[in-house]
């Protein structure tokens, strides 16, 4: 009877998958980003023979840092059809918090060595990614509970951390740890493979794959794909954007202790703005601001071609102060550049 | 047929505020039935579908799944006591894969401390997919291809050949021939046999009355809230059924009953 009634949508066609997938890769979203990056770079170094040396990666590599991470965590937000633009003032929040805490609560001198500096240093991590975990579950109430669109809600909840920070810090950095001297070992700025790039490239790492083979990460796209569909399958929506929320707070709180250890202060100005690197990373790296669309290895090659531009720029002449406005025009470029794909594919 | 009674609503009221959406509905599902439910906008259908289907409590009467009496919370209930809906339009995820959208909600961990960890049987799940289709008589090119490159009918056919996969009584359709071009249309048709094969009940909902005088068995048409008739599609000409959904066949006697 099965059988009797089989239907032919098409004649499946197995043969062709292994050439496809061999298409898939060469045409796939991380290639062209790849491609992107190597012309970038040849550019630069061509404008300026100084660009290709290990300052400069080191420099590159830095920056990327601090910001991949609230990148990767906004790539779930995003994917999942919200948007979070709380993170960058998170990390200056979690920055000032746990700065706050390593000088205040538990006592440490700046000179402070050993032991003590680890376990100062971890503390401060616990109490940074803390703080961003809470942001992220106020953002998840205002959005779950309150139903206030994620644009508003993270914007708001992004002045209140701004404001926080100010508050605590009274407006100006804490500690200067430049002698803090496991900072400086650990630290980013003294060595381009330092523990905290490592750490960082290994968070990615597992967020990526997570993203990408977990059931967390599939309803993630389901919900930003038709969270209609997902809540008919029996997906409990606001649970799972909750989680989504959570994530990208705490990893703008893990951003907040590196950019910490990075500046050995914690300054409530330290990540303004940083959001929009985030947002043009995730952009850069094809993910649709619609939703339910985009691949982690695109998001993570986004923040590395959003440098690469910023600090060749630098390095050709052109003055810092026009880093904001090329961060916006990557960012128009890179959705006009979806759009226009979209078209294609249609 | 002679099958016992699966699914079956008794005396089952709705009313919305002063507004009474359906009054005293009662309908019986045999297993490997299909039964068409039809009636105008507003003659109550959407209402008794979303009472079948858990999604709203009837104010009055009762539920009986495989005789014994239930009341669901939620659709999550339905769907777990083995009643599935396939609502208007409420489609898949076009984003995911085919076999993505087909094990959403119920998906396969891989063996060991990777399962635990949230690690999903992705090519186990291909496979199955691709089988489970094919087993309800739908042949999609490829379970790892994403649901926006396939056609409407396709997807339509997706849609449903994932519900009659996973549906182990009780299978609701609504409208699922909506914006299908013929050849779709009969398609979807013959899935609805495999699921009449499979020995499911299954409700068809659909204004398209030639596709309701062609797949099912008994014919229930509602009015105004009420069900006004309730009889063998052998009973029912197309002319006959519309006088019944119009209310211009009050005149005519009419059994009320499939038996």
């Amino acid at each position: 009877m099965t059988d009797s009634t089989h239907t032919t949508l098409a004649t499946p066609r197995p043969a062709a998958d292994r050439a496809a997938a061999v298409r898939d890769f060469l045409t796939a979203q991380s290639t062209l980003l790849l491609g992107v990056l190597a012309v970038l770079a040849i550019i630069f170094t061509i404008l300026e023979p100084k660009f290709l040396s290990v300052p400069t990666a080191s420099n590159i590599l830095t920056d990327w840092g601090s910001v991949v991470l609230i990148a990767v965590g906004q790539t779930f937000v995003i994917i999942s059809g919200g948007i979070d633009l709380s993170v960058g003032a998170v990390i200056g929040l979690s920055g000032v918090v746990a700065a706050w805490t390593m000088a205040n609560v538990l006592d440490l001198e700046q000179t402070v060595k050993g032991p003590d500096a680890w376990f100062g240093l971890f503390i401060g991590t616990l109490v940074s990614v803390g703080v961003g975990l809470l942001v992220g579950l106020i953002n998840a109430f205002l959005i779950n509970i309150l139903k206030i669109v994620p644009f508003i809600a993270t914007l708001s909840t992004m002045g209140a951390a701004l404001g926080l920070s100010v508050v605590i810090s009274e407006g100006a950095p804490i500690g200067s740890a430049n002698d803090f001297a496991l900072i400086s070992a650990i630290s980013p700025q003294s060595n381009p493979l330092s523990p905290a790039l490592i750490l960082v490239i290994l968070v990615v790492t597992v967020l990526g794959l997570y993203l990408h083979k977990s059931k967390f990460g599939l309803y993630t796209y389901a919900i930003g794909s038709n969270a209609f569909a997902a809540r008919a399958a029996g997906i409990n929506v606001a649970r799972h954007l909750t989680w989504v929320y959570a994530l990208s707070g705490a990893l703008a709180g893990l951003a907040g202790m590196y950019v910490y250890i990075r500046l050995g202060a914690g300054s409530p100005s330290s990540g303004t703005g940083r959001e929009l690197d985030a947002i043009a990373a995730v952009v850069i790296g094809g993910v649709s601001l619609m939703g339910g669309v985009g691949r982690m290895l695109g998001v993570i090659i986004g923040a590395l071609i959003l440098f690469t531009v910023q600090s060749g720029l630098i390095m050709i002449g052109v003055e810092p102060d026009w880093k904001k406005v090329v961060v916006a025009v990557l960012i128009a470029a890179a959705v006009a550049a979806q759009v226009l794909q979209k078209k294609d594919g249609r | 047929m002679g099958a016992e009674v699966i699914y079956e609503v008794r005396d089952a009221s709705k009313s919305y505020g002063s507004v009474k959406a359906l009054s005293g509905a009662s309908l019986k599902l045999h297993a490997g039935e299909v039964i068409g439910l039809v009636g105008d906008n507003g003659a109550g259908k959407s209402t008794l579908v979303k009472v079948l289907s858990g999604a709203h409590q009837p104010s009055e009467g009762t539920i009986l799944l495989d005789g014994e009496e239930r009341t669901w919370g939620s659709p999550r209930e339905a769907l777990e006591a083995g009643i599935e809906t396939l609502y208007q339009d409420s489609g898949l995820a076009p984003h995911l894969t085919v076999s993505q959208n087909l094990f959403l909600g119920r998906e396969q961990m891989m063996p060991g401390i990777l399962g635990k960890l949230g690690f999903l049987a992705r090519k186990r799940m291909e496979v199955q997919g691709h089988d489970d289709l094919e087993r309800v008589g739908i042949a999609v090119p490829a379970s790892n291809r994403p649901v926006s490159a396939l056609s409407g009918g396709q997807r339509q056919a997706v849609a449903i050949g994932r519900a009659v996969s996973w549906a182990r009584k009780v299978i609701i359709l609504d409208e699922p021939t909506n914006h299908l071009g013929a050849r779709q249309a009969g398609e979807v048709l013959n899935v609805i046999r495999a699921a009449k094969a499979k020995g499911l009940g299954v409700i068809f909902i659909s204004h398209t009355l030639p596709h309701v005088l062609e797949v099912t068995d008994r014919i229930v048409v509602l009015r105004l809230g009420r069900i006004v008739r309730d009889a063998p599609t052998s009973q029912f000409t197309p002319d006959s059924l519309i006088a019944a959904i119009t209310g211009s066949a009050d005149a005519e006697p009419g059994p009320t009953s499939a038996e």
